[in-house]
């Protein structure tokens, strides 16, 4: 099974008591709190670590991007994967992903990806989100055109990586009258896709029906099982074979020298489940962003919300791994029987989880836990 | 009294049509709630007026109609509508996105316009103050943001008064939606409105609670300007609903009006 190193770039540099006082962290915390000193040192921390765990051996290093929010200040996939592409060797660089529905020029996405993909030598991994509501929020774009927009954005994309240009794209949401990116990625016929979900039954089954990996992200087993079940429904129809090397799964994972450090340092993640999720419905799901099917899926998949359970819960549950380098190994291969996946995505990191934690628990996992991953 | 409900065919999109009332042809078009009804205010209109109350595409029970963008699609839609029953020239009601809605039919067609009632309409950007951000507040803090004082409204218990059944919360959750496709962007206003609004030569009567949360009443005050022939009446104690807060006092100022009082 492959690893995958992931940091979302967090900034928890200011008083949780300050965030309390408002409806969300997102959206709604002003960034007066926002330090750019902090921001510049912990750019630089999290590019290195990112380094670091190119060098230790994982497999992927996956990248994402969020807005408006400090539990994510990657504001840009593509940029990271730009700088990753010239400091990282082996890595894949697992942009998961670039948020279609919200991008107004889909033709530049896809030079940036070919882009990033030509200089890390052909190592992208191009993943693909419809984003939370506060995405849409932050760009202001019409929540009611996600899906469609999400579509057409990535036929356009995929359309620039396969058909010689230049040709015209007179969709539904997007115009544009001479198509001919002068750069197209070194993958043919292009950087494989990924997609992540958390709760769309929809998602599920187009990405099966289009053969791309797919990554349930923080849910139960059992929620991520039937989201494969969808996966492989959508397979079966476009008449595919389901491979592990299509199923990915992404929990929290951290690990020490002693399992009491590894328990110390994994508590951190209890922020990113918990007071980063806070906030109203209308912030992460705008109306008519979700079909009625998705909303109900939703509401069965979530039916305990993360921000409720305690750590000990999350640790039980397989939200967050966190043990001995055996201890992880361990549950690692667990998931692994649980769900029959080729790729677990950790994230890894928390601003509040400090550089000597975060570089040790990378350490480990190279010498440790990614050899004995591979030889399961 | 009791209207009657038609469904009625434009092009290939149904809408629900409630009917009632004998004169003069005003059609009423409702707000981003959705159509709530045979209102109060309708029954002492509807004794000088027919009154035709449709649902517009996309909200309750009417077709959905994924296709438009935004307001003018509606306010052309609604053009079509009046061809469709035969009415050559109405009075014209709208509230909120429907005041917004009838503005826009104003300056397409100033032609089929006998008076115009636009009861806190959406459709320009203030010159302070902003438009509520309604789709930013779950529906249950919008509501007491919507009214001046629940208490008073007279037809609370009928229209707000028990929790939604399933099919009454599906239609609302449709109502936003469809609201959210016609006025995302730019929120709530059309910036080239105020360029044709000089067009509109009828007398109009604008109205507002001076309350309202919503839609700030400076947005009257620069349809007043705007239009040429318009009048401004601001109602104390009201929020942005007065056909439901003030209904005896709306239907007396819409009577008024539409007798030919002055704008």
């Amino acid at each position: 099974m492959k690893l995958y190193y992931f940091s979302e770039m967090p900034h928890h540099e200011y008083p949780d008591a300050e965030g309390d006082k408002y409806p969300s962290l997102r959206l709604a915390f002003p960034n007066t709190f926002f330090s750019p000193e902090i921001a510049q040192r912990n750019y630089q921390r999290y590019l290195d670590e990112y380094d670091a765990a190119d060098q230790a051996g994982f497999d992927g290093l996956m990248i994402n991007e969020h807005h408006s929010t400090p539990s994510c200040v990657n504001v840009s996939a593509n940029m990271t994967a730009g700088i990753l592409a010239r400091t990282t060797r082996k890595a894949k660089l697992l942009i998961l992903g670039n948020i279609l529905p919200i991008q107004d020029n889909p033709v530049q996405m896809a030079e940036q990806v070919a882009m990033a993909d030509l200089i890390s030598g052909g190592r992208v991994l191009s993943g693909f989100v419809r984003g939370v509501g506060v995405e849409s929020w932050w760009a202001n774009t019409n929540p009611i055109h996600n899906r469609e927009r999400f579509e057409e954005c990535h036929d356009l994309i995929i359309k620039c990586w396969t058909t010689p240009g230049p040709f015209r794209w007179e969709g539904k949401h997007y115009h544009f009258r001479h198509v001919n990116p002068w750069c197209l990625p070194l993958q043919k016929p292009h950087p494989p896709i990924w997609v992540p979900g958390t709760a769309s039954p929809e998602t599920a089954v187009w990405a099966g029906r289009m053969g791309y990996t797919y990554v349930p992200f923080l849910v139960s087993f059992e929620v991520a099982r039937e989201l494969f079940d969808f996966y492989r429904q959508g397979a079966a129809e476009a008449g595919r074979t389901v491979t592990e090397d299509k199923l990915g799964f992404l929990i929290c994972a951290v690990t020490a020298d002693t399992k009491a450090r590894a328990l110390e340092a994994g508590r951190h993640f209890v922020w990113r489940m918990g007071p980063t999720l806070r906030g109203p419905a209308e912030y992460f799901s705008p109306v008519g962003m979700r079909s009625r099917e998705a909303s109900r899926f939703a509401l069965k998949a979530r039916s305990i919300s993360l921000s409720k359970m305690s750590y000990e819960e999350l640790v039980e549950s397989y939200y967050i791994v966190a043990g001995t380098p055996d201890e992880v190994v361990e549950r690692f291969a667990r998931v692994r029987r649980e769900l029959g996946i080729g790729h677990l995505l950790l994230e890894a990191q928390e601003s509040r989880m400090d550089h000597t934690t975060t570089m040790r628990s990378i350490d480990l996992m190279g010498k440790s836990v990614i050899p004995a991953m591979a030889r399961i | 009294m009791t209207p009657r409900e038609e469904t009625i065919a434009v092009g290939p999109t149904r809408v629900e049509v409630l009917i009632g009332g004998a004169g003069d042809p005003l059609l009423v078009l409702h707000g981003a709630g959705g159509n709530r009804g045979w209102l109060r205010w309708m029954d002492a209109v509807a004794e000088r007026h027919t009154i035709y109350a449709p649902t517009h595409p996309g909200f309750g029970r009417s077709d959905a109609a994924d296709w438009m963008e935004g307001i003018d699609d509606l306010a052309r839609f609604y053009l079509w509508f009046l061809d469709v029953m035969g009415l050559p020239r109405v009075h014209l009601l709208g509230h909120s996105i429907g005041g917004w809605t009838a503005a826009e039919m104003a300056t397409m067609r100033p032609d089929v316009l006998d008076r115009l009632v636009l009861v806190a309409p959406t459709g320009l950007k203030p010159e302070s103050g902003e438009i509520l951000d309604i789709f930013y507040y779950p529906p249950e803090e919008l509501f007491p943001l919507t009214v001046f004082d629940a208490a008073t409204i007279p037809e609370r218990e009928r229209l707000f008064g028990r929790r939604p059944t399933p099919e009454e919360a599906e239609i609302a959750l449709r109502n936003r939606e469809m609201t959210a496709r016609l006025t995302w962007k730019p929120y709530m206003f059309n910036p080239r409105l105020p360029h044709f609004l000089p067009r509109v030569t009828a007398p109009t009567l604008v109205l507002w609670g001076r309350e309202d949360r919503i839609v700030p009443v400076i947005c009257g005050e620069q349809y007043r300007r705007l239009l040429p022939n318009a009048t401004l009446r601001v109602l104390d104690r009201c929020g942005h609903m007065p056909p439901v807060e003030q209904p005896d006092r709306f239907a007396e100022l819409v009577l008024d009006f539409l007798r030919g009082g002055p704008a």
